[in-house]
């Protein structure tokens, strides 16, 4: 009798990968050579299986703000935290060295927070600066930045770098890292005293351990201009065809007066140029057409891990999910006992 | 009060089988892997995988309802084959892929950070 899996062909696949961008919360890159069933389970593990860690238990010792007490922790469990070690920490339910309470070095961090709004009549922020953690390796990543650009070191978020090269158009900078982030305000005579438990956990349990801003891949397009047909085109005609897309995928080259794709990928597969060109009486003028095979990835995190880190960690855990799931030998041999049994 | 716990989502409770195999009693080399706490994540990229292998007529799965955690998949092969076989050649397979990406993405991140600085 044949052991199930022993010898069978290999049908495997061998993915290339081209980086575009990298910095510490954002990756750009083009994958190739493998199918969607791959992208989409890289992304969804990326999103709610890679683990991080984040505030899960707070214990209230005072609270006068005008936020109530669950209110508070929920805020606090929001706040991301540097977690470059969850992958090799132990899961507080998987933890036989402590009874999940803090004060573990294997699953837990704690920390202190403690804030007075003294007389002064200036409303009082407390923000993710003011907690005080008990383990340097684990702490709210914007004082962690804070920390690293005040060593001088490279400053995560090159400013000048980053609009030179045009790079997140869409946020504003300077990025506001060294305010923190905002718990509540504290009004005069006002007091916040906890104890705040972290522990390590993923996305799939709550959303707060989600070390991804987002993660979203396209399939890259091919554009294909039929230059015969484009030629009976008047120069008003063109431009027409090329105002049709809602994104400005293409363009007229100014010396020649001819259409040339000028972002590929700025497509969104809305199909208005082809619905244009049909009306126009000119099917088949442009061709668009999905790679199958190729996608494109933007990852962007919430800080607590690097991208590359979050890439290189959906791998492993992806890996071992797969572990899991695979046949014990008992389960294979019955398996292959029945099929035996009935089909001869 | 009476809530389940979050982690009952993921976390397979003590004396389940993570998998089980069934074999199909009507059709010879045929049968349904049932995955406790799995979703579409491992249920659709298994799925693919197997559509690889020519010797697999049929590969399918489904997620029977959105509170009970886990996947069936359904497999039915040629008769050079087995179910089970490949399912853990699936697997194989994706292992592999996966240790070939990790490599792929090392090896590209050592030449982007060694790539020559533009001057922009
Ligand atoms: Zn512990």
């Amino acid at each position: 009798m044949e052991r199930a899996g022993g010898g069978g062909a290999s049908y495997q696949r061998f993915p290339r990968v081209r980086i575009r961008e990298l910095r510490d919360d954002f990756a750009k890159f083009e994958l190739r050579d493998t199918d969607a069933s791959m992208a989409n389970a890289l992304r969804r593990v990326m999103i709610a299986e890679v683990p991080t860690v984040a505030i899960d238990l707070v214990e209230i010792e005072v609270n006068s703000s005008v936020l109530n007490d669950e209110f508070i922790a929920h805020r606090l469990g929001l706040i991301p935290l540097t977690s470059a070690a969850a992958m090799s920490m132990r899961f507080s339910r998987d933890c036989d060295a402590c009874d999940g309470d803090g004060s573990c070095e294997y699953c837990s961090v704690e920390f202190h927070l403690a804030a007075r709004a003294t007389d002064s009549d200036q409303t009082l922020e407390v923000t993710s600066n003011d907690l005080r953690s008990t383990d340097p390796k684990v702490c709210p990543v914007d004082q962690a930045r804070a920390y690293q650009h005040a060593l001088g070191g490279s400053e995560p978020f090159d400013t000048a770098a980053a609009a030179d090269q045009r790079q997140l158009p869409f946020l504003t900078f300077p990025f506001p890292f060294h305010e923190g982030i905002l718990i509540v305000k504290l009004r005069r005579g006002q007091e916040l005293r906890l104890r705040a438990i972290a522990r390590k956990g993923i996305g799939k349990d709550h959303a707060k351990w989600s070390p991804a801003a987002t993660v979203t891949f396209m399939y890259e397009p091919e554009i294909r201009i039929n230059e015969e047909l484009m030629e009976t085109l008047t120069l008003d005609e063109k431009r027409n065809l090329v105002e049709s897309s809602p994104t400005k995928v293409f363009n007229i080259d100014p010396n020649t007066q001819q259409v040339v794709v000028e972002d590929a990928e700025a497509y969104t597969y809305d199909d208005e140029v082809i619905k244009k060109a049909d009306a126009m009486g000119k099917p088949g003028l442009i061709e668009i057409n999905a790679k199958e095979d190729s996608f494109i990835f933007t990852v962007e995190t919430t800080g607590a891990i690097t991208a590359y880190e979050l890439i290189m960690n959906a791998i492993t855990v992806f890996r071992q999910k797969l572990d899991a799931v695979r046949l014990q030998d008992d389960d294979g041999d019955l398996g292959e006992l029945g099929a035996h049994l009935v089909g001869g | 009060m009476n809530a389940p716990d979050r982690y009952e989502r993921f976390v397979v409770p003590e004396g389940t089988k993570k998998v089980s195999y069934e074999r199909d009693t009507k059709i010879v080399n045929a049968g349904s892997f049932t995955i406790e706490r799995e979703d579409h994540t491992i249920g659709n990229i298994l799925r693919m995988q197997l559509h690889r292998d020519p010797n697999v007529l049929f590969a399918g799965y489904k997620l029977p309802h959105p509170l009970q955690y886990k996947i069936i998949v359904r497999v039915h092969t040629a008769n050079q084959s087995t179910p089970t076989q490949a399912y853990t050649q699936a697997i194989n397979d994706l292992d592999k892929e996966l240790e070939n990406l990790k490599q792929a993405f090392e090896d590209e991140k050592t030449r982007y950070d060694e790539r020559p600085k533009q001057g922009y």
